[in-house]
């Protein structure tokens, strides 16, 4: 099988669910790199040159909030799920787990068929 | 580390000029941050090399500048394959032609040889290539220049939006003839039989009372073409109002009386069929001078009527292989 189209669907699977995980992780304030050790060690790997364009976007649009403290005598950028943020996140998860039962009762119908 | 700092500024450059420092100092927060837990790890200091593939694992400078940037496009996917249309109707009706035309006038012209081509072939090939190329760039450059500009309003009004199912155009069979074209052929044909047969059907054409043209004896068989030309265009026309659908008997009937008035109307511009222009006020060599320019601008024309014959006839053959015999009514 060709690589190229897996890899392809795989991205683009992936890439409404990353706005997802990063949402629901920042519940809790946590700066970049920790966000990106924290999504990835739940098995959900974010390269930083889509996080930190992700994280400016969602703040750009109200969903976080962010601000520079320093921590280990080093600045950094903390990033907060804003009030709106926790607002859309609910309505994107209430839409995930619609999807997620839907596929379900596909796949189901699906494996029935092949019975 | 000097290579950190090579990389940053590299990133800083792409980046947009209000967010350059806030964005570089966040990436290296992350940069410095994998570091040290790297070094946690090893309990030593990276080489060069560890902290090289960092870098190279971040990615290309300008890519990931790139994700900060907002996402611009000059033709977007709604109009670019309205563009690319466009962009092909262009080069065929355009630009081949003219390209055609001007190898034809290299090769066969012998006045613009004689003024044009003092020293090779390949000189004056690479002469006309530099127009050609010119003038390919400029329509392309226009062409892209007015869908960049469709794109900006699009982006703005959304006008591409406001669609309705009803305001689509009706499914149209391609081996339909309209009625109102056959009316117009016929009552060309029609016209052109009845006026054809009255004026040009002697050597002599009188122009009015003062304008007299002489043909060569070569002219009857132009006026017999052109005339049985005309009637059978009456008579197909007359079938395709009856029964207006191309079927194959019609479409290739079609095809040869295209073929047939292209390559005429090709060899009458080569025949040099005026032998005599006489008007009251002009003398002996100013009509001699006139029969000279109209030689001269027959000759011009002809590799222009050589390239339009070849899309009539192009056409016709398309005509040809697409009639659908299930779907064609017969005459």
């Amino acid at each position: 099988m060709n690589p190229e189209p897996f890899e392809n669907l795989r991205l683009e699977l992936r890439r409404g669910s990353v706005v997802l995980a990063v949402l629901a992780a920042l519940r809790r304030e946590q700066y970049g790199y920790t966000l990106r050790k924290t999504l990835s060690d739940l098995g959900l790997e974010i390269d930083e040159g889509t996080l930190y364009p992700l994280l400016r976007r969602l703040e750009s649009q109200g969903l976080l909030s962010s601000q520079w403290r320093e921590e280990d005598k080093r600045r950094k950028r903390f990033y907060l799920l804003s009030a709106d943020g926790a607002r859309v996140l609910e309505q994107l998860l209430a839409e995930w787990r619609s999807i997620d039962r839907s596929l379900e009762e596909v796949l189901k119908e699906q494996s029935h068929g092949n019975d | 580390m000097e290579m950190i700092e090579r990389y940053l500024e590299a990133v800083k450059f792409w980046l947009p000029k209000r967010q350059k420092d806030d964005i570089i100092e966040e990436i290296s927060a992350d940069i410095d941050s994998q570091i040290e837990e790297r070094e946690a790890g090893l309990g030593r200091e990276l080489s060069e090399a560890e902290i090289e593939s960092i870098l190279q694992h971040c990615g290309d400078p300008m890519k990931v500048a790139n994700r900060y940037l907002p996402q611009e496009q000059l033709i977007g996917p709604l109009l670019f394959p309205i563009y690319r249309f466009v962009l092909k109707i262009m080069f065929l009706c355009c630009l081949l032609p003219t390209w055609l035309s001007s190898i034809w006038t290299i090769v066969y012209d012998h006045v613009y040889r004689a003024q044009q081509i003092h020293t090779s072939w390949l000189a004056a090939f690479a002469s006309a290539w530099s127009v050609w190329l010119t003038t390919a760039f400029v329509t392309a450059g226009m062409v892209t220049l007015g869908f960049a500009v469709v794109e900006r309003i699009q982006q703005k009004s959304h006008f591409l939006d406001e669609w309705s199912p009803r305001k689509l155009p009706p499914v149209r069979n391609p081996n339909q003839i309209q009625r109102s074209t056959s009316i117009f052929e016929l009552a060309f044909a029609l016209l052109f039989f009845v006026w054809w047969a009255f004026i040009a059907s002697a050597q002599t054409i009188h122009l009015g009372n003062s304008i007299r043209v002489e043909l060569s004896s070569q002219w009857v068989w132009f006026f017999w073409g052109y005339l049985a030309l005309a009637a059978a265009n009456v008579v197909l026309s007359s079938a395709n109002l009856l029964h207006p659908y191309w079927n194959l008997r019609r479409a290739s009937l079609r095809l040869l009386s295209d073929f047939a008035g292209a390559a005429i109307f090709c060899l009458l511009l080569r025949a040099h069929v005026v032998t005599g222009f006489f008007a009251a006020s002009l003398t002996n060599d100013q009509s001699l001078q006139v029969i000279h320019v109209l030689d001269s601008w027959m000759d011009k024309a002809f590799p222009w009527s050589i390239v339009v014959s070849l899309v009539i006839v192009a056409v016709g053959v398309y005509r040809v292989v697409r009639v659908k015999p299930q779907g064609a009514s017969t005459a």
